[in-house]
Protein backbone atom coordinates (compact mmCIF):
# COMPACT_ATOMS: atom_id res chain seq x y z
CA UNK A 1 0.00 0.00 0.00
CA UNK A 2 1.26 3.65 -0.86
CA UNK A 3 1.59 6.40 1.37
CA UNK A 4 -1.24 8.04 -0.52
CA UNK A 5 -3.70 5.10 -0.42
CA UNK A 6 -3.28 4.96 3.96
CA UNK A 7 -5.36 8.45 4.31
CA UNK A 8 -7.22 8.28 0.96
CA UNK A 9 -10.54 7.33 2.66
CA UNK A 10 -10.10 9.83 5.70
CA UNK A 11 -9.25 12.49 2.94
CA UNK A 12 -12.38 11.80 0.84
CA UNK A 13 -14.36 11.97 3.84
CA UNK A 14 -13.66 15.24 5.05
CA UNK A 15 -12.70 16.81 1.71
CA UNK A 16 -16.75 15.73 1.47
CA UNK A 17 -18.18 16.32 4.86
CA UNK A 18 -16.50 19.63 6.00
CA UNK A 19 -13.97 21.13 2.78
CA UNK A 20 -10.57 20.36 2.80
CA UNK A 21 -7.56 22.82 1.01
CA UNK A 22 -4.81 21.60 -1.22
CA UNK A 23 -2.22 22.35 1.55
CA UNK A 24 -4.06 20.47 4.09
CA UNK A 25 -4.68 17.50 1.92
CA UNK A 26 -0.97 17.35 1.62
CA UNK A 27 -0.58 17.80 5.29
CA UNK A 28 -2.84 14.41 6.20
CA UNK A 29 -0.56 13.14 3.56
CA UNK A 30 2.75 14.01 5.09
CA UNK A 31 1.70 12.54 8.33
CA UNK A 32 3.77 9.74 9.90
CA UNK A 33 1.54 6.85 10.32
CA UNK A 34 2.41 3.33 11.43
CA UNK A 35 0.31 0.56 9.45
CA UNK A 36 -0.66 -2.52 11.62
CA UNK A 37 -2.35 -5.50 10.30
CA UNK A 38 -5.48 -6.71 13.32
CA UNK A 39 -7.16 -10.27 12.69
CA UNK A 40 -11.38 -9.73 13.56
CA UNK A 41 -12.50 -9.24 16.67
CA UNK A 42 -9.80 -7.87 18.57
CA UNK A 43 -8.52 -5.04 20.73
CA UNK A 44 -7.06 -2.09 19.34
CA UNK A 45 -6.85 0.01 23.00
CA UNK A 46 -9.45 -1.48 25.84
CA UNK A 47 -11.07 0.77 28.42
CA UNK A 48 -8.66 2.08 31.21
CA UNK A 49 -5.23 1.67 28.86
CA UNK A 50 -3.47 4.80 28.66
CA UNK A 51 -3.28 5.07 24.53
CA UNK A 52 -0.22 7.65 23.22
CA UNK A 53 -1.69 7.59 19.29
CA UNK A 54 -4.32 7.80 17.33
CA UNK A 55 -6.42 4.69 15.27
CA UNK A 56 -6.98 5.31 11.81
CA UNK A 57 -9.05 3.15 10.06
CA UNK A 58 -7.32 1.87 6.33
CA UNK A 59 -9.14 -1.03 5.67
CA UNK A 60 -11.91 -3.03 7.64
CA UNK A 61 -14.65 -2.10 10.33
CA UNK A 62 -14.63 -1.32 14.07
CA UNK A 63 -16.49 -1.29 16.81
CA UNK A 64 -16.41 0.94 19.62
CA UNK A 65 -18.32 -0.96 23.31
CA UNK A 66 -18.18 -0.88 26.87
CA UNK A 67 -19.17 -4.12 29.09
CA UNK A 68 -21.04 -4.23 32.18
CA UNK A 69 -20.24 -5.09 35.53
CA UNK A 70 -22.41 -8.54 34.67
CA UNK A 71 -20.15 -8.75 31.31
CA UNK A 72 -22.91 -7.54 29.09
CA UNK A 73 -21.67 -5.55 25.89
CA UNK A 74 -23.58 -2.48 24.15
CA UNK A 75 -21.51 -1.95 21.31
CA UNK A 76 -21.82 2.13 20.71
CA UNK A 77 -21.00 2.90 17.59
CA UNK A 78 -19.43 1.26 13.81
CA UNK A 79 -16.61 2.34 12.69
CA UNK A 80 -15.44 2.68 8.79
CA UNK A 81 -12.73 2.92 7.05
CA UNK A 82 -11.17 7.06 6.91
CA UNK A 83 -12.59 7.22 10.53
CA UNK A 84 -10.52 7.92 13.83
CA UNK A 85 -12.21 6.23 16.14
CA UNK A 86 -10.54 7.04 19.32
CA UNK A 87 -9.77 10.48 18.26
CA UNK A 88 -10.72 11.68 21.67
CA UNK A 89 -7.69 9.84 23.45
CA UNK A 90 -5.77 13.24 21.80
CA UNK A 91 -7.57 15.13 24.77
CA UNK A 92 -9.07 12.27 26.76
CA UNK A 93 -5.83 10.06 28.08
CA UNK A 94 -7.08 7.50 29.93
CA UNK A 95 -9.61 5.29 27.83
CA UNK A 96 -13.51 5.09 29.16
CA UNK A 97 -14.60 2.39 26.56
CA UNK A 98 -13.00 -0.28 24.27
CA UNK A 99 -12.37 -0.07 20.71
CA UNK A 100 -12.43 -3.74 18.58
CA UNK A 101 -12.12 -4.84 15.46
CA UNK A 102 -15.18 -6.22 14.05
CA UNK A 103 -13.32 -8.10 10.28
CA UNK A 104 -9.70 -8.07 9.46
CA UNK A 105 -8.55 -4.66 9.23
CA UNK A 106 -5.74 -2.37 8.62
CA UNK A 107 -4.91 0.39 10.64
CA UNK A 108 -2.79 3.33 10.72
CA UNK A 109 -1.43 4.59 14.01
CA UNK A 110 -1.05 8.60 14.39
CA UNK A 111 1.31 9.29 17.45
CA UNK A 112 -0.62 12.36 19.79
CA UNK A 113 2.47 14.31 19.50
CA UNK A 114 2.43 14.44 15.67
CA UNK A 115 -1.45 15.34 15.44
CA UNK A 116 -0.33 18.43 17.65
CA UNK A 117 2.34 19.52 15.57
CA UNK A 118 -0.16 18.78 12.59
CA UNK A 119 -2.54 21.28 14.50
CA UNK A 120 -0.18 23.99 15.73
CA UNK A 121 0.88 24.14 11.74
CA UNK A 122 -2.72 23.43 10.67
CA UNK A 123 -4.83 25.40 12.64
CA UNK A 124 -7.99 24.97 10.00
CA UNK A 125 -6.98 21.11 10.54
CA UNK A 126 -7.70 20.93 13.93
CA UNK A 127 -10.63 22.82 13.37
CA UNK A 128 -11.36 20.44 11.36
CA UNK A 129 -10.94 17.46 13.58
CA UNK A 130 -12.73 19.08 16.22
CA UNK A 131 -15.61 19.04 13.87
CA UNK A 132 -15.30 15.68 13.30
CA UNK A 133 -15.71 14.79 17.13
CA UNK A 134 -18.60 16.36 17.46
CA UNK A 135 -20.21 14.99 14.59
CA UNK A 136 -19.23 12.14 16.70
CA UNK A 137 -21.58 13.01 19.24
CA UNK A 138 -24.42 13.89 17.37
CA UNK A 139 -24.15 10.07 16.09
CA UNK A 140 -23.86 9.14 19.82
CA UNK A 141 -26.53 11.26 20.29
CA UNK A 142 -28.93 9.94 17.65
CA UNK A 143 -27.64 6.20 19.04
CA UNK A 144 -29.32 6.70 22.25
CA UNK A 145 -32.57 8.10 20.73
CA UNK A 146 -32.61 5.19 18.57
CA UNK A 147 -31.69 2.16 21.45
CA UNK A 148 -34.08 4.09 23.73
CA UNK A 149 -37.25 4.67 21.86
CA UNK A 150 -37.36 2.59 18.79
CA UNK A 151 -38.90 -0.90 18.49
CA UNK A 152 -35.92 -3.03 17.74
CA UNK A 153 -36.97 -3.64 13.72
CA UNK A 154 -36.82 -0.11 12.64
CA UNK A 155 -33.73 0.46 15.60
CA UNK A 156 -32.03 -2.33 12.98
CA UNK A 157 -32.97 -0.25 9.76
CA UNK A 158 -32.08 3.05 11.34
CA UNK A 159 -28.82 1.93 12.01
CA UNK A 160 -28.44 0.09 8.29
CA UNK A 161 -29.24 3.30 6.97
CA UNK A 162 -27.09 5.46 8.82
CA UNK A 163 -23.82 3.13 7.93
CA UNK A 164 -24.97 3.61 4.11
CA UNK A 165 -24.79 6.76 4.43
CA UNK A 166 -21.72 7.35 6.23
CA UNK A 167 -20.12 4.29 3.02
CA UNK A 168 -21.64 6.56 0.58
CA UNK A 169 -19.12 9.34 1.45
CA UNK A 170 -16.16 6.84 0.82
CA UNK A 171 -17.73 5.55 -2.02
CA UNK A 172 -18.53 1.86 -0.49
CA UNK A 173 -22.30 1.40 -1.79
CA UNK A 174 -22.73 -0.74 -4.88
CA UNK A 175 -26.08 0.19 -5.69
CA UNK A 176 -28.75 -1.02 -2.89
CA UNK A 177 -26.42 -3.26 -1.32
CA UNK A 178 -23.35 -2.61 1.16
CA UNK A 179 -21.51 -3.87 3.81
CA UNK A 180 -22.08 -4.76 7.17
CA UNK A 181 -20.14 -7.37 8.76
CA UNK A 182 -21.59 -7.95 12.20
CA UNK A 183 -23.20 -11.33 13.39
CA UNK A 184 -26.44 -12.03 15.24
CA UNK A 185 -24.72 -11.00 18.73
CA UNK A 186 -22.83 -8.41 17.57
CA UNK A 187 -26.35 -6.79 16.14
CA UNK A 188 -28.01 -7.76 19.25
CA UNK A 189 -25.15 -5.86 21.35
CA UNK A 190 -26.10 -2.89 18.87
CA UNK A 191 -29.42 -2.80 19.67
CA UNK A 192 -29.72 -3.68 23.15
CA UNK A 193 -31.26 -7.11 22.57
CA UNK A 194 -30.44 -10.63 22.69
CA UNK A 195 -28.96 -12.65 19.77
CA UNK A 196 -31.94 -14.72 19.59
CA UNK A 197 -33.96 -11.23 18.91
CA UNK A 198 -31.84 -9.89 16.62
CA UNK A 199 -31.95 -13.18 14.49
CA UNK A 200 -35.77 -12.71 14.82
CA UNK A 201 -35.70 -9.08 13.58
CA UNK A 202 -32.78 -9.86 11.06
CA UNK A 203 -35.69 -12.42 9.75
CA UNK A 204 -38.49 -10.32 9.69
CA UNK A 205 -37.27 -8.12 8.01
CA UNK A 206 -36.21 -10.26 5.06
CA UNK A 207 -39.81 -11.74 5.30
CA UNK A 208 -41.40 -8.24 5.25
CA UNK A 209 -39.12 -7.78 1.56
CA UNK A 210 -37.58 -4.67 3.31
CA UNK A 211 -34.14 -5.34 4.10
CA UNK A 212 -32.03 -8.82 3.86
CA UNK A 213 -28.79 -8.88 6.16
CA UNK A 214 -26.95 -11.80 5.06
CA UNK A 215 -23.19 -13.19 5.66
CA UNK A 216 -22.28 -9.47 6.49
CA UNK A 217 -23.83 -7.69 3.47
CA UNK A 218 -27.49 -5.78 3.21
CA UNK A 219 -29.30 -5.83 0.25
CA UNK A 220 -31.80 -3.43 -0.07
CA UNK A 221 -35.41 -5.02 -1.26
CA UNK A 222 -37.77 -1.89 -0.95
CA UNK A 223 -36.22 1.67 0.01
CA UNK A 224 -39.07 3.52 0.71
CA UNK A 225 -40.22 1.07 3.30
CA UNK A 226 -37.04 0.87 4.91
CA UNK A 227 -36.45 4.62 5.03
CA UNK A 228 -40.21 4.58 6.54
CA UNK A 229 -39.33 1.80 9.10
CA UNK A 230 -36.24 3.88 10.45
CA UNK A 231 -37.61 7.67 10.38
CA UNK A 232 -33.93 8.35 8.86
CA UNK A 233 -33.25 11.78 8.92
CA UNK A 234 -29.61 12.13 8.20
CA UNK A 235 -29.18 15.80 9.30
CA UNK A 236 -27.45 14.79 12.32
CA UNK A 237 -24.64 13.58 10.25
CA UNK A 238 -23.94 16.78 8.90
CA UNK A 239 -22.58 15.33 5.50
CA UNK A 240 -21.67 18.60 4.11
CA UNK A 241 -19.99 21.82 4.93
CA UNK A 242 -22.76 23.93 4.62
CA UNK A 243 -24.35 21.25 7.61
CA UNK B 1 -22.06 -27.54 22.88
CA UNK B 2 -25.61 -28.58 22.63
CA UNK B 3 -27.63 -26.78 20.20
CA UNK B 4 -30.82 -24.88 21.02
CA UNK B 5 -33.94 -22.93 18.56
CA UNK B 6 -36.10 -21.07 19.84
CA UNK B 7 -39.51 -20.72 18.14
CA UNK B 8 -41.39 -17.95 18.69
CA UNK B 9 -44.89 -17.48 18.43
CA UNK B 10 -46.72 -13.64 18.29
CA UNK B 11 -50.60 -14.39 19.44
CA UNK B 12 -50.31 -18.05 17.97
CA UNK B 13 -48.44 -17.43 14.77
CA UNK B 14 -45.21 -18.92 14.51
CA UNK B 15 -41.56 -18.20 13.31
CA UNK B 16 -39.60 -21.36 13.94
CA UNK B 17 -35.55 -20.81 14.25
CA UNK B 18 -34.34 -23.49 11.99
CA UNK B 19 -30.39 -22.44 12.99
CA UNK B 20 -30.50 -22.38 16.36
CA UNK B 21 -27.70 -21.36 18.40
CA UNK B 22 -24.65 -23.23 20.52
CA UNK B 23 -24.88 -22.62 23.98
CA UNK B 24 -23.11 -23.38 27.28
CA UNK B 25 -25.58 -24.55 29.18
CA UNK B 26 -29.41 -24.73 30.39
CA UNK B 27 -29.19 -21.99 32.92
CA UNK B 28 -27.74 -19.66 30.04
CA UNK B 29 -30.52 -20.79 27.45
CA UNK B 30 -33.01 -20.06 30.16
CA UNK B 31 -31.46 -16.65 30.44
CA UNK B 32 -31.76 -15.43 26.88
CA UNK B 33 -35.18 -17.30 26.30
CA UNK B 34 -36.38 -14.86 29.36
CA UNK B 35 -34.88 -12.05 27.69
CA UNK B 36 -36.02 -12.54 24.39
CA UNK B 37 -39.36 -13.16 25.27
CA UNK B 38 -39.43 -9.92 27.39
CA UNK B 39 -37.72 -7.36 24.62
CA UNK B 40 -40.17 -9.24 21.70
CA UNK B 41 -42.76 -8.64 24.30
CA UNK B 42 -41.81 -4.69 25.18
CA UNK B 43 -42.14 -4.15 21.12
CA UNK B 44 -45.43 -5.99 20.72
CA UNK B 45 -47.49 -4.81 23.75
CA UNK B 46 -46.47 -1.19 23.03
CA UNK B 47 -47.12 -1.50 19.48
CA UNK B 48 -50.38 -3.57 20.14
CA UNK B 49 -49.55 -6.11 17.54
CA UNK B 50 -49.56 -8.75 20.20
CA UNK B 51 -50.61 -10.16 23.76
CA UNK B 52 -49.17 -13.27 24.02
CA UNK B 53 -45.30 -13.88 23.62
CA UNK B 54 -44.47 -17.64 23.91
CA UNK B 55 -40.54 -18.65 23.29
CA UNK B 56 -40.56 -22.58 23.00
CA UNK B 57 -36.94 -24.01 23.22
CA UNK B 58 -35.90 -27.04 21.49
CA UNK B 59 -32.83 -29.03 22.05
CA UNK B 60 -32.73 -30.40 18.60
CA UNK B 61 -36.20 -31.87 18.55
CA UNK B 62 -37.00 -32.42 22.17
CA UNK B 63 -38.76 -29.81 24.09
CA UNK B 64 -36.34 -27.83 26.87
CA UNK B 65 -38.63 -24.99 28.56
CA UNK B 66 -40.85 -22.57 27.32
CA UNK B 67 -41.55 -18.89 28.55
CA UNK B 68 -44.83 -17.04 28.26
CA UNK B 69 -45.43 -13.56 28.47
CA UNK B 70 -49.33 -12.29 28.49
CA UNK B 71 -50.73 -8.46 28.71
CA UNK B 72 -53.12 -7.78 31.01
CA UNK B 73 -54.82 -5.13 31.29
CA UNK B 74 -57.55 -4.44 33.41
CA UNK B 75 -59.86 -1.62 33.85
CA UNK B 76 -63.08 -0.82 36.19
CA UNK B 77 -66.31 -0.55 34.71
CA UNK B 78 -67.64 2.64 33.51
CA UNK B 79 -70.37 3.81 35.55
Amino acid sequence: MSGDEIPAALVKRLRAASGLSEQEIMAIHALPILVREYGAERAVVSEGQRAVECCLIVRGFCARSKTTSEGRRQILSIHIPGEIPDLMSLHLHVMDHDLRTLTPCTLGFVHHEALRLLYRRQPNLADLFWRDTLIDAAMFREWIVNVGQRPAPARLAHVMVELRERLKLIGRVEGSSFEMPLTQEQVGEALGITAVHANRVIKQLRQDGIVDLHRGRVDVLDETRLLELAGFDGRYLHQSPAL
Amino acid sequence: MPRFHFDIQENGRLIADDEGREFAGGEEVRKEAVATGASIARDAFMAGSACRIVVDVREENAPFLKVSITLDVEEPAKA
